[in-house]
């Protein structure tokens, strides 16, 4: 599995790139630390790192470099945005991506690299996150953790199931390379809603209810919108046995839809209440 | 003699299915889908049988907890719910006799205090 090199100094940056092979892919992620944009692109890019095999010579390889502490290179390479990806290779630009479109990355660094092999439990890229304000306190005083999961909906799932299977073994690989991610996202916060829509827009009377009900309770979740995700959505009901929307998960179990959500709440069983008093940064998802 | 072809057929079988496999002492099916015709999902729909609120006591639900009660529910209507055009949407409430009879007690009770609250007016 690759790494990210963090480039502290420009000599050791220019005898990195001496060592590497003329044909190997070079990719330089410029970022500055504070910038969150940033911190997205680099979990991105040390996730992308993680699937390619560390080889000799090397084939591919990543390097992060501050641009602000590294102005020298940075000028180099024109950087004039962060975060920004240069791909290298024999020294000279293949490509620059500004912004912060996951997708487009990792497509780019398949392209010159051809697709990452390695399976582990971090190979797959981190959706983007977009972290809103939380919304105005509530009449209990309550806030609700508004960190969204918005999927891009193009954003397909890289199935890096490695590239040599035969056609029956990828799709079982593939299934379990999917039950493997929906795994993380129903334990990707101690509370983790599954609906139709999004709290602030719901887009079915069911989901909406069981959101009014959790933000009544002052309850703290995570939230995946499956309307967003064909493959969620339909890998979920699979995954749990379970054919229908809103689901709501507490520590990774399924609770159930609306139904026996309400009843829960309205015999104030203990389930629910228990992650609230012990999340104390309230929940985040992936 | 003539039949009179059903007009409720999504009904009739959650009915069948659900009397044949459970025996429930208590079955109330109430028919939504007006309530949801609206609805984006169903533009382009006819089928006036698309979402149901199902009302179930029985000995079946007996020491199992909610979830798997109504995974029981869900996989006896499977094909109706898979089927292009068939069931939407399903509410369930899944009881024993037992915890029917609470919560008639509790719906008195609560009357019973609501009536002696204006009582006192």
């Amino acid at each position: 599995m690759s790494q990210v090199h963090d480039i502290t100094d420009e000599a050791s940056f220019h005898r990195y790139l001496d060592n590497l092979p003329s044909n190997s892919l070079a990719v330089l992620n410029f970022h500055t630390p504070w910038a969150a944009p940033c911190k997205q692109m680099s979990s991105v890019v040390s996730t992308l790192a993680d699937s390619y095999p560390l080889t000799s010579p090397s084939l591919v390889s990543f390097f992060s470099i501050n641009a602000e502490e590294l102005p020298d290179i940075s000028e180099q390479y024109d950087v004039a945005v962060v975060p920004f990806l240069v791909l290298l290779r024999d020294k000279k630009v293949l490509e620059t991506l500004s912004g912060s479109d996951a997708a487009k990355v990792r497509d780019a660094v398949e392209r010159h690299a051809g697709k990452g092999t390695v399976t582990t439990a971090k190979a797959e890229i981190p959706p983007l996150q977009k972290v809103k304000a939380p919304t105005a306190a509530d009449a209990n005083g309550v806030t609700e953790t508004a960190n969204s999961q918005d999927q891009l909906p193009s954003q397909s799932n890289p199935a890096t199931t490695g590239a040599s299977t035969a056609d029956g073994e990828t799709s079982s690989s593939e299934k379990a390379a999917l039950f493997a991610r929906l795994d993380k996202l129903v334990s990707a916060a101690p509370v983790m809603l599954f609906m139709k829509g999004t709290p602030s827009e719901p887009r079915c009377g069911f989901s909406r209810q069981v959101v009014s009900l959790l933000r009544g309770r002052g309850v703290r979740y995570g939230f995946f919108n499956i309307l967003a995700d064909e493959e969620v959505r339909q890998g979920l009901k699979e995954y749990s046995d379970w054919p229908t929307f809103p689901q709501l998960y507490v520590d990774k179990e399924l609770v159930g839809g609306l139904d026996i959500v309400s009843c829960s709440l309205s015999r104030e069983l203990a389930v629910l209440a228990s992650p609230i008093t012990l999340s104390a940064n309230g929940s985040s998802c992936r | 003699m003539s039949t009179v072809v059903s007009q409720t057929p999504v009904e009739d079988v959650i009915r069948s299915k659900i009397v044949e496999a459970l025996k429930p002492s208590t079955l109330e099916i109430y028919n939504d889908s007006h309530l949801h015709s609206h609805h984006e999902a169903m533009r382009g729909g006819t089928s006036r049988e698309t979402h149901f609120r199902l009302v179930i006591t029985s000995a079946a639900f007996k020491s199992k907890m909610q979830p798997a009660r109504h995974r029981m529910v869900y996989s006896l209507l499977k094909e109706e719910m898979e089927r292009p055009g068939g069931i939407h949407a399903l509410q369930l409430r899944t009881r024993t006799l037992e915890e029917e009879g609470r919560q008639k007690e509790r719906e008195k009770q609560e009357q019973g205090e609501m009536i002696a609250d204006v009582e006192q007016l």
